[in-house]
């Protein structure tokens, strides 16, 4: 069975259907690609599956469990975790403390969390900023932060939202070697991203979005050479 | 069937000058994303600058209107310029608060310097006319045409200018405005001049019809929350339309809702619409 | 014993010299309003400085803890230092529903919230006559008679009233150094800094705050039922009105948001400027007030205390 499952998700925003009758799955263990073009509704997936944002319709089950209905933070706890596309870390606190924050999910005890925090913070290149505050950190940073954030939850599946977004080409090779390595530590990931390189080398599979619908799916290499693919990246007319 | 005509049309008239005082807190609002507790006040100004136009130089109220719509502009623009500027980077709370701290000071300023008497304005002609069975105070029904003329000259000036539409353009989406070249430093110091001279112009209208204390900012201001709640916090048409349903609401309340609960049918009115419906009766829901 | 108890301990110590030393029942009168205000400073800050949601309508849930412990003790006869955690624990299940209603919104927009649902609580106290006798409000003339270590109680001298009041302060200075410490704290500081990332990373925010909306209610409520016993006067204009939330606001912004010592800071800087102020003008020390706070805001965010805390930290940090 999938780890996770949607079926039919649908959102509207007024007149603007950000996601209608959207279905895909993701394995337990795989990197799922997730793309579109811009205002394709990744972001909005993200909101629904997480409990920011209440689908009209559709089902979400994590494991066969439905969470659909649930508040953020009780999906969090069910164990699915998400960075933000436009980052938002608790700015006033040291990067320490933003993720014993997120840390204290699992350990109650202040010292745990702090221990586990720390070696997230490690984990994802952050290890010697330890006491720096957040909003001063550089963007690079902010998106590690919010990585280890989401990691401290020790979440079994992750949605990142564009954690590359910004970063030049040496960075997203160090992102996505992260990506894996999260991966491999046990981690379902499901990555928005818009640096088709990085998408194109550790995505298992790969689901594209257009306005709201899902119009492809499969092996990276050969789904983005389909032309309903093409057609919405590259605004042809499909036959 | 006569009083319900009777209040229904006391209730738009009032309405009018409601919603006057609604837009002015509703355009700071869309620009600037704070909420002034400090424009009740401006309110009590422009009642008392109507008063001591009146009693001091004779100036009829109405006239006096032309002097103290253009000084309480200036007046937006000092304070936005001076004061309110250094505030709102530190965010809207602290925001919130500063003005907390403003209405306050202005209050208890006013309060020392007037006393706490309640006052009125006289007028020669305040009498009341009665066209087809209906009263009509003639101060009420001068301000209520004033209204809408400062209201059509509002809006005419929000749509046909170009400034007027850099101010809607910046109530709708700050950071494209900002790319669009718009100087929103100057855009926010127009807002809130014409927020403080609007709330000014109200308190002019409407002395000659209330009676004028210092702290009567307070009464009015939870008033406004109502209205602008009502009608969706940033839209001038939601503040027209919640400006008049209060009008109407208190005045129908005042007559059918026996006892003294009246005055808690806005509350309720108020905390239901910013429970279910935050962007506003008229909005486009959550 | 650890070195940063001593300026507690010191505090304490002063706290218990002062009746035993100054018998000027004005001074002792200062003294008890000064922690009086500290406890609903402390009420106010606990939600707004910690977790962030200014509330503008504080006073009502002051006044239901008023209500309560007078009303009991009129009605039933309850001597106050029941009455008094009675009518801190009914402010805090008003709390409750208030929270869970309000919490749904965010902002400005809780603030315009609890401004009315403080505005309804007045009207019901006005209106609500067979309980709340309305506008003509409740009149304390005797208090009873108690003997305490074998010596009456004698309501007329200052102390025992001076006493409880330290004892409320105490308690609610304790909460808020415990607060500070505590997960919930931390949940607290999340919220401010970003309810959005606080609930991504597992806080169950809307629990957090109404939690700590309960606690705030307690402290506020139980400083309403102190001010019905030591005024002996109860009406929806001395406890319900707007004024009195704003001096809660006034006392946690001038003294520090999200600080444990700042109420009492801004307690003593508020009763100061009132009992200054008011023999030479009547309400003029709101002029003060409104002054204060926009200054404090614009030159010192951090407020009175918190700026002396971060001088003395770097003072150390540099020695
Ligand atoms: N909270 C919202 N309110 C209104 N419209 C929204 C909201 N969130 C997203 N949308 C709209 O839904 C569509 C999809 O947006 P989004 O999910 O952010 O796309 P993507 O992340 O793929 O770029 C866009 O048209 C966007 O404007
Ligand atoms: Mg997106």
């Amino acid at each position: 069975m999938a780890l996770l499952e949607v079926h039919g998700l649908t959102r509207h925003f007024g007149g603007v259907s950000a996601v209608s009758d959207l279905s895909f799955s993701v394995n337990e263990g795989e990197i799922l690609g997730l793309i579109g073009p811009n205002g394709a509704g990744k972001t909005t997936v993200f909101n629904l599956v997480t409990g920011f944002i209440r689908p009209l319709a559709g089902a979400i089950r994590l494991d066969g469990q439905s969470v659909v209905g649930l508040r953020p933070h009780a999906v969090a706890r069910r164990g699915i975790a998400r960075t933000f596309q436009i980052v938002k870390p608790f700015p006033g606190l040291s990067a320490l403390e933003n993720v014993t924050l997120a840390a204290f999910l699992r350990h109650p005890a202040r010292r745990d969390a702090e221990a586990a925090a720390t070696a997230q913070l490690t984990r994802v290149g952050l290890g010697g900023r330890l006491n720096e505050i957040a909003s001063r950190l550089t963007l690079m940073d902010q998106k590690r932060l919010e990585m280890a954030k989401a990691l401290a939850t020790r979440p079994r599946l992750l949605l990142l939202d564009e954690p590359m977004g910004g970063l030049n080409a040496t960075e997203v090779d160090d992102a996505s070697d992260l990506v894996r390595q999260i991966r491999a530590s046990g981690v379902t990931v499901v990555l928005v991203e818009h640096v088709m390189k990085a998408i194109m080398r550790i995505s298992d599979r790969v689901v594209v979005m257009n306005q709201g619908e899902k119009i492809a799916e499969g092996h990276p290499k050969r789904v983005v050479e389909e032309p309903a693919v093409l057609a919405a990246y590259f605004g042809k007319r499909v036959a | 069937m006569e009083t319900f005509a009777q209040s229904l049309v006391s209730g738009v008239l009032t309405g009018a000058l409601y919603a006057m005082i609604g837009i002015g807190l509703t355009v700071v609002f869309g620009v600037m994303r704070i909420i002034n507790l400090a424009h009740g006040e401006m309110v009590m100004l422009g009642m008392f600058g109507a008063f001591w136009g009146q009693k001091l130089w004779k100036l009829d109220p109405f006239v006096s209107l032309l002097v103290w719509t253009p000084l309480m502009f200036v007046a937006g623009v000092l304070l936005y310029r001076l004061l309110l500027r250094k505030i709102i980077p530190g965010g809207e709370l602290n925001t919130l608060l500063y003005t907390a701290g403003l209405s306050l000071l202005v209050a208890n300023l006013a309060l020392l310097a007037w006393t706490g008497d309640y006052r009125t304005i006289s007028l020669s002609y305040g009498v009341t006319v009665r066209p087809f069975g209906i009263a009509i105070a003639v101060p009420l029904a001068i301000a209520f045409v004033l209204a809408i003329l400062i209201t059509v000259t509002l809006g005419l000036f929000l749509s046909r200018t170009n400034l007027g539409r850099a101010i809607r353009a910046t109530s709708q989406n700050p950071e494209a405005s900002v790319l669009m070249g718009i100087d929103v430093e100057r855009v926010a110091m127009v807002t809130f001049g014409l927020g403080t001279a609007l709330a000014g112009a109200a308190g002019v209208l409407l002395a000659p019809s209330l009676y004028l204390y210092p702290t009567v900012g307070e009464l009015l201001i939870v008033k406004c929350f109502v209205i602008v709640v009502l009608g969706g916090l940033g839209s001038v048409p939601g503040a027209i339309a919640g400006g008049i349903l209060l009008g109407v609401v208190e005045s129908l309340g005042a007559v059918y809702v026996s006892g003294a609960y009246k005055d808690g049918i806005g509350f309720v009115l108020f905390l239901a619409v910013l429970l279910y419906r935050p962007s506003g009766l008229f909005g486009a829901g959550r | 014993m650890k070195r940063r108890h001593l300026p507690a301990l010191l505090g304490v110590a002063v706290l218990i010299a002062i009746p035993l030393s100054i018998r000027n029942s004005f001074f002792l009168h200062v003294c008890i309003l000064i922690l009086m205000w500290t406890v609903l400073g402390a009420a106010w800050n606990v939600l707004g400085g910690f977790a962030g949601q200014v509330s503008f309508g504080h006073a009502a849930l002051f006044a239901v803890g008023a209500y309560t412990t007078i009303i009991l003790y009129l009605k039933g006869g309850l001597a106050p230092w029941w009455g008094i955690p009675l009518g801190g624990l009914a402010a805090a299940l008003v709390s409750v529903p208030i929270g869970l209603l309000c919490f749904r919104l965010r902002g400005p927009y809780f603030a315009l919230a609890t401004l009315a649902v403080a505005e309804i609580v007045k009207l019901v106290a006005l209106n609500w006559e067979s309980v709340t006798a309305g506008s003509v409000g409740y009149l304390i003339t005797t208090l009873p008679s108690v003997r305490l270590f074998g010596l009456s109680v004698n309501w007329e001298a200052k102390t025992p009233f001076y006493a409880a009041a330290v004892a409320l302060a105490v308690v609610a200075l304790l909460t808020t150094g415990w607060l500070r410490n505590s997960r919930l704290g931390a949940y607290l500081v999340a919220i401010r800094e970003n309810e959005d990332a606080a609930e991504a990373v597992g806080i169950d925010t809307v629990r957090a705050k109404v939690v700590t909306l309960a606690l705030s209610a307690f402290l506020a409520g139980m400083g309403g039922g102190f001010y019905a016993f030591y005024f002996r006067y109860v009406d929806p204009d001395a406890v319900a009105g707007i004024g009195l939330s704003m001096e809660m606001v006034f006392i946690a912004v001038v003294g520090g948001l999200g600080t444990v010592g700042g109420p009492l800071i801004g307690a003593v800087f508020l009763t100061a400027v009132a009992e200054l102020v008011r023999d030479r003008f009547q309400m003029g020390h709101l002029i003060f007030y409104g002054l204060f706070m926009m200054l404090v805001i614009r030159f010192m965010p951090e407020g009175i205390w918190g700026r002396v805390r971060r001088l003395t930290a770097g003072a150390t940090a540099g020695a």
